[in-house]
Parts: structure tokens; sequence; C-alpha cells
């Protein structure tokens, strides 16, 4: 089988990917659910997601088939297409919350008045462009990622860390129990890594200790996040859940602005192209589960279909967002269990086994 | 028998040009001979002291043998076909047929007019080598192997256009070039039948696979040194007779931001150079863009003391912000252009409209702003910091300008995105355009944004995959 | 074949579509010709009605840019958002909040719930929380129109008083948007903004730092305002509330200068249209519980909450040592508040080191002493701590006596003494035992 994406970048991928997709409304929505002890609400989340993330590392050492390749071993090929038709689904639905929490964002920190919808539009070409390519493209792109995300990240955090308050945590562990579990069960949605790997599966050659290369590598894209919220809280503090945008409000107080202007914007906008690639691997996946349930190999067409699908989405339900939300963070988040935590783990459940 | 008089004719008749000189002469035992050659590319003094006076001074019967002994030069061939008489004429040769003789020789008295050996205009360094290649093939496979004096040096000639004959010279280092790396340009050069090759653009557009593409797939040089230095890398080089550039590939991106200067300075230097120059391509393509982003969609991307002074210099202008910077963009251009093509004698006045009369005139008019100005030819000049990849670069420019002025910060956010998925998987001749950035190669990023010194840079580069990957032993 | 000219004319038709919106404009709704950037707001309360004043930069043209003009331009409407509203109407400019360093609440506003009058820059996403809020004397469309000695332009002259480097030296309580809503919000729900006056220029209240202090500057600066504005209104009388409590010398001065109301905005005005030039001061603090105005620190009580809530670089005090008048300046300062609850008493302790260094003293200094001048006499340092002790007791004593929890005690309970809360958090204010911890040393 040709190797198309290799261990280097996959741990690029759970580290970045992981931390800049949870820069935008995460700490807001944590902020509001669980107040100060919004840590733990993350933290609650991140430990089950990095078990599981070591969980499909550990089975990719134990076989160097896909994920379509065990299920098709163990099932049957019927099953595996049926299995890989939900996941495509399922990478859609991940899709959407981001999507339009990227329309917004860019609405907000990309122009001063509210423009068009239309302007946000071209995504969906460069998106139906991006999930045509495959996984080469997807590592490649993480490749280059990584030192935009180091440089623009530091370069954020560098401007923020005066302003933090530490004490804003205290007193810790002092909400009630039942928010900082409720802001952990909202957004579980938010949360499908483990899917990420169990399709990377078989595309990399497994080396010894790459499952805890990558296990850590999630992790240290958890910690990221983390930090990310902590300081976002550590400057808000109280009214940090009336703060949207939470990456492009922490640099605000840096005393050099006043001189020099907005700079953090530069690394905004540069943050922005890893958070697109971040957006667009959902739609990758999506199409590539849809390229193998089908066995249509011309993915052009498919991600023109998948991107539709978006992009109606995206138009007719334009003031939706917050119902879209709604809907997400309560019953949706089944779904995501499923297919993000019961799944992965039931894959150790199919036949193992080499490629001649 | 075949007298001298059929052999002149039958070339005559095909090359019926009055430029195709006969000349016909005796020796003194009253052999008749006859050389033929084209009047400006032979050398005229060479032919008459090296071949027609010793012929012609013969007191021996100058017998095929005989005159193949007296002709004193290095480069003679024997010929049997008219044909290939017509086209070593046509190439610039000499053509000896004696009577009598069917079989004639070829004379090598190849002597284009040419240029001398100078400095390129576009290479032009500080420290280091001042040679550059000339249109003649000769002299430039001549500086090459000037300096690889390697026995693996490869050349192997092609030929390309129908009509042009061009000749491609093909140099690589057999064992470090990868293997069939040269097989394939040759099978790409030949895939394509083109009347003239005026230039080795020609050939890079027959070997790039992507001819539509704004990105080149090929490296370009004029200097010798740098050429010579490609290829002991591994790469493979293509010198086109009648083109002073020089062709490499495999290509990367990287190389542009490469200057030869950069092996030849200080490596804490050529790294801040080289970080210079990253940074001016990256002010050079994005600045008059982002500019105008910034007066459209988000004034927050300018500080607001300088917003000021801009909203001051731009109110009362006729135009939007937009539409002000493409018509400077759209100036600069023209100016670049005209400096180019005209006559040098022309190019001060040409200096005076276009910086006083057109510059300072449309500010004081009020057409243009003062801002929009120095924005452009910082643009410019930004840009000409990487030389080999301006035509690239000025192209972007222009599309993230409509971009901008269209779709805003965004826009030019989202077509950077674009722009690195494209490139991350396009290649020249199987090497990654963007490495060693992407893939990520880690020793080869030592020369890359920045310059390591000499002994970290022991091996050749990684993405080539070589068998033979030393390329410096200290003992 | 057909994908690829299918490819291409799409490209092409992309290409024709962002040139058509590059010459036409059409996404870019309100670029920078059509923008007012307001550097300045000032919103006063009328009735039912605020009204906005926005301080416009209006760049001229001029080929090196240098040409800017600064006009107010107001709104008048039930919220701020309306004022905003009839702002753009008025001027065709789309009014951007994006640069606006400065809200400045007239003195009328004190009535109003304060984040009636700020809700509005919380909830725009186009303002940013960075911007400094400060109450003025008067009506803040007065005090924008106010020439300044210091700069020519108004808003300029009004941020140098409200600047990092005075706060630094404990002289103004510089808060922003931010500040406020998160002080507002804790569950001390107390916050404070400088109080920014205008005087004549040469009739300012006190001279150098510090030296306000006592009978002699507080009769200048009663002139000064009793000049300018006239007494009384209601703030005055809860200014003077606030300022029994430290009952300083110069005390007499506030409840002269505590005025407002009309009178003080005609001489503002007056000041304005005459063109006489102004000094702003802003070393009084204006304090809010609940988002209701409390009243105002007077000078001695602001330098106190300065030197508690802020990192100071340099302050200067005035202390009389053995009958004799010191400057003592204020280095390597360190304060702040410590709460513990002990045997079921909570104890505040107010800390402030400090080293010591006369800048000035009214007295001639012989030659002999000259070299030992750098060495802070005991003296001079307990007379030093003393005044830090009774600003900062003037401060607590304004706190308790109003149940404002200006210094934060009620978020210390709450962050640091987490099982005490419910018990104290009603009345932790009166309850509290206040302990002074001074500690000023020489600097030599």
């Amino acid at each position: 089988m040709r190797m198309r994406i290799s261990v280097r970048q996959i741990c690029f991928i759970m580290l970045i990917y992981t931390a800049v997709s949870r820069l935008i409304l995460y700490p807001t929505l944590l902020s509001y659910q669980s107040g100060r002890d919004l840590l733990f609400s993350a933290l609650i989340d991140f430990a089950i997601q990095t078990v599981i993330v070591w969980s499909v590392s550990f089975l990719c050492s134990k076989t160097d088939k896909t994920f379509f390749q065990l299920i098709e071993g163990t099932l049957g090929n019927v099953t595996a297409r049926i299995v890989y038709g939900l996941f495509a689904l399922f990478f859609i639905i991940c899709a959407v919350i981001p999507v339009f929490e990227q329309k917004v964002y860019i609405h907000a920190i990309f122009y001063d008045t509210i423009p068009s919808l239309l302007v946000f539009l071209p995504f969906f070409f460069f998106a139906v462009y991006a999930a045509s390519k495959g996984f080469e493209n997807i590592g490649r792109c993480a490749d280059i990622c990584l030192p935009v995300f180091a440089v623009s990240l530091l370069f954020i955090l560098v401007m923020s860390f005066a302003e933090v308050k530490w004490n804003s945590f205290l007193p810790v562990l002092k909400m009630p129990l039942k928010s900082v579990l409720s802001g952990s069960v909202s957004t579980i949605f938010r949360f499908f890594e483990p899917c990420w790997l169990l399709m990377f599966m078989g595309y990399f050659k497994y080396k010894k200790g790459d499952a805890l290369k990558i296990t850590l590598s999630y992790a240290g894209g958890a910690l990221i996040v983390l930090l990310m919220l902590a300081v976002f809280y550590g400057i808000y503090d109280e009214i940090a859940a009336s703060r949207q945008f939470a990456i492009a409000k922490i640099s605000l107080f840096f005393p050099a602005i006043e001189v020099i202007g907005r700079i953090d914007l530069a690394a905004l906008y540069a943050l922005e192209i890893v958070m697109l690639f971040a957006l667009v691997l959902n739609v990758q996946l999506a199409v590539h589960c849809i390229s193998e349930c089908t066995g249509f190999k011309k993915k052009e067409y498919i991600s023109v279909a998948v991107n539709a699908v978006l992009l109606l989405m995206v138009i007719f339900l334009d003031n939706k967002f917050n119902a879209l939300h709604e809907l997400w963070s309560s019953w949706m988040g089944i779904v995501f269990i499923v297919f993000a935590n019961v799944i992965p783990l039931l894959a150790w459940a199919l036949k193992r086994g080499r490629n001649d | 028998m075949v007298t001298l008089e059929k052999n002149i004719k039958s070339v005559k008749d095909v090359l019926t040009s009055q430029d195709i000189i006969v000349f016909e002469f005796d020796s003194l035992q009253g052999r008749k001979f006859a050389v033929i050659y084209a009047d400006g590319l032979a050398d005229k003094q060479l032919l008459g002291e090296l071949v027609i006076k010793p012929l012609r001074d013969a007191e021996s019967e100058a017998g095929y043998e005989e005159v193949k002994r007296r002709l004193a030069l290095p480069e003679v061939k024997e010929g049997k076909k008219i044909k290939d008489a017509i086209k070593e004429v046509s190439d610039g040769n000499a053509v000896l047929f004696i009577d009598g003789e069917k079989d004639f020789f070829i004379i090598g008295l190849k002597n284009p007019p040419g240029r001398a050996v100078v400095e390129p205009p576009t290479q032009v360094v500080i420290k280091g080598p001042r040679e550059g290649f000339t249109e003649d093939i000769k002299v430039n496979l001549g500086l090459v192997r000037k300096r690889v004096k390697s026995e693996n040096l490869k050349v192997k000639m092609l030929k390309a256009g129908k009509k042009s004959d061009t000749a491609v010279a093909m140099v690589y280092i057999d064992g470090v070039c990868p293997e069939g790396l040269a097989e394939r340009v040759e099978k790409q050069i030949a895939a394509h039948e083109i009347d003239i090759v005026p230039d080795s653009s020609y050939i890079a557009q027959f070997i790039s696979g992507k001819p539509r593409s704004v990105f080149k797939r090929n490296g370009t040089t004029e200097k010798p040194d740098i050429f010579c230095a490609k290829v002991c890398e591994g790469r493979l080089g293509l010198i086109v007779d009648g083109s002073p550039i020089a062709l490499t590939v495999p290509y990367m991106i990287t190389e542009d931001i490469q200057a030869g200067e950069d092996y030849y300075a200080n490596s804490y230097r050529s790294t801040v150079i080289r970080l210079l120059r990253v940074l001016s391509l990256f002010i050079g393509i994005f600045l008059p863009a982002m500019y105008v982003s910034a007066q459209l969609f988000k004034t927050q991307l300018i500080p607001f003391q300088l917003l000021l002074k801009i909203s001051s210099s731009i109110s009362g202008l006729p135009l939007s912000p937009s539409v002000e910077m493409f018509l400077t963009l759209f100036v600069l251009e023209v100016l670049n252009e005209a400096s180019i093509r005209m006559p040098k004698y022309v190019g001060l006045a040409l200096s005076v409209v276009g910086a006083l009369v057109l510059g300072d005139t449309a500010v004081k008019a009020g057409i243009i702003s003062t801002p929009a100005i120095i924005i452009i030819a910082f643009s410019a000049i930004c840009l000409y910091t990487t030389p080999d990849f301006v035509e690239t670069t000025t192209t972007l420019r222009w599309i993230f300008l409509i971009i901008s002025g269209s779709l805003g910060p965004f826009g030019v956010v989202l077509f950077s995105a674009f722009l690195i998925c494209y490139l991350v998987t396009e290649q020249s001749y199987g090497v990654p355009l963007f490495a060693p950035f992407a893939p990520l190669i880690k020793n080869d990023l030592y020369d890359s944004m920045v310059k390591a010194n000499m002994f970290t840079l022991n091996n050749r580069p990684e993405v080539f995959g070589l068998k033979d990957k030393v390329r410096l032993k200290s003992k | 074949m057909i994908k690829k000219k299918f490819i291409i004319v799409f490209y092409w038709a992309v290409l024709l579509l962002l040139i058509g919106l590059f010459f036409t404009n059409d996404f870019g709704l309100v670029d920078i010709h059509k923008t007012s950037n307001i550097v300045a707001v000032g919103v006063d309360a009328e009735g039912e009605e605020v009204i906005v004043t926005a301080q416009v930069a209006v760049p001229q043209p001029s080929q090196s840019g240098d040409n800017i003009q600064y006009t107010e331009v107001q709104g008048r409407g039930l919220t701020v958002a309306d004022c905003l509203n009839e702002i753009n109407a008025k001027t065709g400019f789309y009014p951007k909040l994006l640069f606006c360093k400065l809200i400045l609440i007239g003195e009328e506003c004190q009535s109003e719930d304060l984040f009636r009058i700020l809700g509005c820059f919380y909830r725009r996403n186009y303002s940013e929380l960075t911007a400094q809020v400060a109450m003025c004397k008067g009506r803040a469309q007065d005090m924008l129109s106010l020439p300044a000695t210091i700069s020519p332009e108004n808003n300029t002259a009004l941020q140098r008083v409200l600047s990092e480097e005075l706060k630094k030296s404990a002289n103004v309580s510089v808060v922003n948007l931010k500040d406020i809503a998160e002080y507002n919000y804790s569950v001390s729900e107390a916050c404070y903004m400088p109080f920014i006056e205008a005087n004549v220029q040469g009739t300012s209240e006190g001279g150098g730092n510090g030296d306000n202090v006592g009978g002699e500057s507080g009769s200048q600066g009663q002139g000064g305002q009793g000049g300018q504005s006239g007494g009384g209104g209601e703030q005055g009388g809860q200014s003077g509330q606030g300022g029994s409590g430290g009952s300083e010398g110069g005390q007499g001065g506030e409840g002269g200068q505590g005025g407002g109301g009309t009178q003080g905005q005609s001489g503002q005005s007056g000041g304005s249209s005459g063109g006489e030039k102004m000094e702003f001061t802003a070393r009084k603090t204006a304090v809010f519980a609940g988002g209701k105005f409390v009243g105002i620190l007077d000078e001695q009580q602001s330098f106190a909450l300065n030197i508690l809530k802020n990192d100071i670089r340099l302050a200067v005090i005035p202390c009389d040592a053995k009958g004799t008048h010191y400057t003592v300046g204020l280095k390597s300062a360190n304060g702040g508040v410590k709460l513990k609850v002990d045997g079921g008493v909570p104890k505040l302790t107010l800390n402030f080191k400090a080293r010591a260094q006369v800048q000035g003293a009214k007295q001639v200094l012989e030659p002999d002493s000259v070299m030992f001048d750098d060495v802070v006499k005991q003296e001079v340092l307990n007379a030093a701590e003393e005044e830090i002790k009774a600003r900062l007791s003037s401060l607590t004593e304004l706190s308790v006596k109003n149940n404002c929890d200006i210094l934060g005690v009620k978020s210390l309970l709450h962050k640091y003494n987490h099982k005490y809360y419910e018990a104290f958090k009603d009345d932790i204010l009166s309850r509290m035992q206040v302990e002074y911890k001074i500690d000023i040393q020489s600097n030599n």
C-alpha cells in the first residue's frame, strides 16, 4: 500500500488542528457554562479523548490495514461501505458548526462592518479544491501550518500574558459540579479527533513508539487549548462569557497596540490560514469516506457535492446558528459520543492482521 | 565519377541564399576543390589559413587521404551524404568537396558572431565569480567544463526546433543525478516539435509539465558557477544554444530566495539576507493588497495616527482606494516595461517623465495619493530582491490586489491558503516545489530560509533521494 | 479535456467576477471615505434621553497628510446606539468606535445606572474594551469642546491626563471599559473611574504632586473652582460626604469645588467660547456601587486607591515633620490588600511598602548637610507613613460608610476565604477589622 502521510504529519495535525479549532467560540461557551472552572470542563473532555486517541494509535501498531480493510475483513465489504457512508455523514456533521463559527468570526474580525454573506462563500471554492486532494496534501499542509501556527500563537500569547490575572480562577472547583459537567457535555460535539486517526490508519508506516508520539501530540494540543482558556478567562474574568472570538480578543490590551496599531491582526490572519486547513480536514475526510464507500475515485465531483451541502446549509440557515448550536450541544452530542468515542474503541474487536 | 559541379549543385539547389558562399580553387597539381560555407557564420580567416592555403600549395597529388592529412584542424569530420553537408553549412561549418570524390570533409569552423563572456546583468555579485553565460552553447559548455573537471560530467547534445535545429546540451553528473531524470527530460524535449527554439524559456515550458501554472518548474541561472553548483548537487542542467539563461531541474521554490553570493559570504550574513529576502517577498506581494483591504474593509490594520495621515492624503481623491491602487500599479508596470524596451538614451527622459511628471503631478493634481505611490514603489523594490521569482511574484501581486479589493482581507487569507494547498502537492520531476518545508526535510532546512555554514551542509539535498549523498568530507 | 476546458472557463469567470467586484466595490460597505473615526465620545443625560457627543477626526485634503481637524457631532436618543444612528443620519458618515480611546461621562449621568450609559459599548461589536472611561465635571459635550493648554487637540490633552505614566505615579485611577465591567460584575459590584476637571490656566488646584494638601493649596483650589463652576449640587454634597471621612486640611476646598450643575457647565462653555485655554486634571475619582454613583474620592483618597490598585513607579507625597514641609518621592512601591478571617473575624490588611527619597523641602539646605540629604531622616519617614495611613484610612472609611466595596474586599473573601463567603458576604465591610502595614524606608 502506498504510504501517503507520515507519522510526523499526523502528530502535527493532532497538535495544531486540535488547538486551532477551539480558539473562537469554545472559550466563550465554556466560560458561560462552567465559569471559572472552565479548565476542568475542558480537562474532562480532553482526558477522555486522549485515552481514545492512544487506543486508536496503539491499534495502528497492530495492523497495517486501513480501517475500511479492517471492517471489510471482519464484517464484509457491504458493512464496510455502510460504515464509511455513515462516517462521511458524521464528518459533514462535524464540519457544520465550525463552518458557521468561521463565518461569524470572519465577519467580525476581518471586516469593520458586517459584510454580505457572499464574502464568506469563496471559502467553498477553497474547500472544493482542498477536499479533492488526498492524504498527501493533508499531511504537507500540516507541515506548513506548524510554523505558522507556532509563531502566530506565540505572538498573540506574548501580547496577552501581561493582562492575565491568574487569581481569576479562584476559588477553584467551587462552581456547582453540574455546571462543570454541563460544560463538558455541551461541548462534546467539538471532539472528534480519534476519527481522524481512524481514517489515517493504514496510510502511514507505523514504527515503534509512534502511538506515544501521536498521543503526546494530541495532549500537547489539549495543553495549548487549556492555556488559551486560562489566558482568556484570566483576562476577562467575569465578563468572559460575553466576549466572543477569544483568540482575537486577548491581545487587545498589549500596550504597544496604542502606538503601532493592531499588529495582532497579522498573527490572527496567519492563524486563520491554519484554521481554514483544520476546518477543511473534516470535509476532506468526508470526501475520502464517500470515495471508499462508493468506489467512485473522482474526488473532485464528490468534493463539489459535499461542499454544496454545506453551502446550502450556510445559505439557508444563515441566521439559525444559535438554534444549530443548541441542537449540536444537546442530543446531537450522542452522535459524537458514538462515532468519536465508541466506534474507535470497538475497532479493537475487528480482525487485525497484516497486508501481504 | 562524381564531379565537383554536381556536388556544388546539390548543395546550392537546397541552400539557394546568396550568403551561402562557394569558393572553388585548384592545387598546384591542378586538383579542383570547393569550399561551401555560410557567410558570417564560419571563420573565414581560419578557412583561408588552415584549409585553402595548405591545399593550394600542395605540390604532390592531393588525394583524399593526403587532403585529410593536410587539414590541420582539430574538428574535421568525413561526410558521405549531401543532406549532412547542407545541415553542417546551415549550422555554420564549412564543407570541402574534392573533385572526383564522393565523400567530403566537414570542417568545424563555426564561429557565429556573439558576445564576450561578461557579468550577467540579472545576477550581479559583489563577492564571487563574475563570468556569465553567453548565447554560444560552446562557450557556455566551456565555462562549465572549466569548473567541473570530473570524468563523470556528462554532456548529452539534443536538438530542438524543426526549423531552427537548436542545440540543447543536457549536463549532469553521472552517479549524482537522480536515476532516470536525464531520460525523462530527453523524452519531454523530444515530445514537442516546434518550428524554432529561440530561447531556453521554450525548453522550460516543454519540460514543465504544467505550462499554465503561474509557478515555474525549473531553476534558471546566467552564472556558470551557480549552474555547476546545482549540477553538483544532483540537478540536471540544460544549456540552450542562443540563450544565456541555463535551466536546472528538479526545482524547488526556495532556490529563488538563494543567491550565488550567499555561498561566498559569511553564513550569518547570508541568513540575515535570506530572511530579508523572504520578508521583502511577502511585503512586495501583500502590501498593496493589504493597504487596499485596510482602507476598504478593516481600517484597524493601519495604526491610528497613520490612518489619519492617509485619510488626509486621500480625502478629495476622485478614485476609490482599490482603483487608485490599481492605477498606480498599472503605471508602475508600464514604466517598468517601457524602461526595459526603450533605447538607453531615452531612459533618462523616461525616468524624468515617470518619476517626476507622472508621479509628482498626479499627486499634486489630486489623482493619486502619496501613500499609494510609496506603497507601490516599496512593493516593487521588495520584489526585486528575488529577481528570479519576479515573474511569479508580480503576477501574484496583481491577483492579490484584485482579490483584496473585491473580497477584502479574508479573500487574501483564503487565496494564500489556496496557494499553499496547491503548492504543497506540486512537483518538479518528483521533487515537491515546497520542499524542504512541505514535506518537512530537516537537514535541507539548513539551506533554505537560513544558510548554515559549509560544514553543516556536508550532504547533498536529501529531497533528491540520492545514493551519493556526501558533498563534503573533511579529513 | 472537457473537464480541463470547464476549469479554465470557471477560473476566467471567477476572475471576471472579482474584477467586477473590484471596480464596483460592492462588498466595501463602509470604506475609509465614508467613515468617521471617532476619537472620543461624551455622554450626557438629559431627562430620559442621552446625548452623545462624538469627537470626530476629519481629515482635510493635504499632500503631507498633516491636516486633521477635530469636530464634535451630537446625537440624541433614548440609548447611546440611537444617538450614534442619529450622528450617522446627520453626517452621512458611519461612526466607527474602533479608534475611540476615551468615553467621557457627564456629571449629570450620576443619576443614571452606569451600564445604561456604557452598555452599548459592550454590546456593539465595533468598539474595543480598551477605551478609557472617565467622568467629567459638568457636561461631557462641553468638556470635549474646551481648548487645552498643553495640546491644540482637546482629546489629546484629555488623554494625557489619563496616561499610563500618571497612573504609575498614583495620580490618576485610569480604567478602561473592561476594568469597569470586571469590577462591577465581580462580587464586590463596585467600580471607579477618574473624574476630570477643567481649570482656567493658572488657577489650577494645587501645583506639584501632593502639594495640594493643607490649607494653603486648598484655598488655591477653592479659588480656582469657585471661579469656574460655583458650588452646590447633588454631587457636591456627595463629594463632601466622601471628603468628610478624610478629614484632611484640604477638604475645605473639596466642598467648594464639588460643583456641577448648570453653573459649572456654562462656566466651561464660556471658557470655550471665550477661547480661554484650560488645564485638565483627573486626580479625583468617581466611585460606583452596583452601577450607581456613590461619590467622588478626593485627591488623597484617590492616591490611596491608586497605590493599592496599580503598579506604582514613582509617587510623590507631601508630609510635615518637625514643622517642616517635605515632598517625599516613593520608589519601588508595592501596595496591596489582603483579607484573612481570624477567629471568625475578617481582617483586612492594607499593605504599602516603598523606598523614600526627599524631593523637596521647605527649608534651606545647609552646605554641610548636602551629602547626607539622600538619607531620609526617620522623622520624615514616619511622617510619610502617617500621611499614607491617613489617606488609606480615609478611603476605607468612605468605603464602609457608603457600603461601596471599592477595595474589592468581597472578592477577596470569595476567592481566598470562600468558606466564609456565605456568612460574611452581606456585611463584611462593617464587620471587618482594618490593619495598615506601611513600611517606608530610606532609599539610601
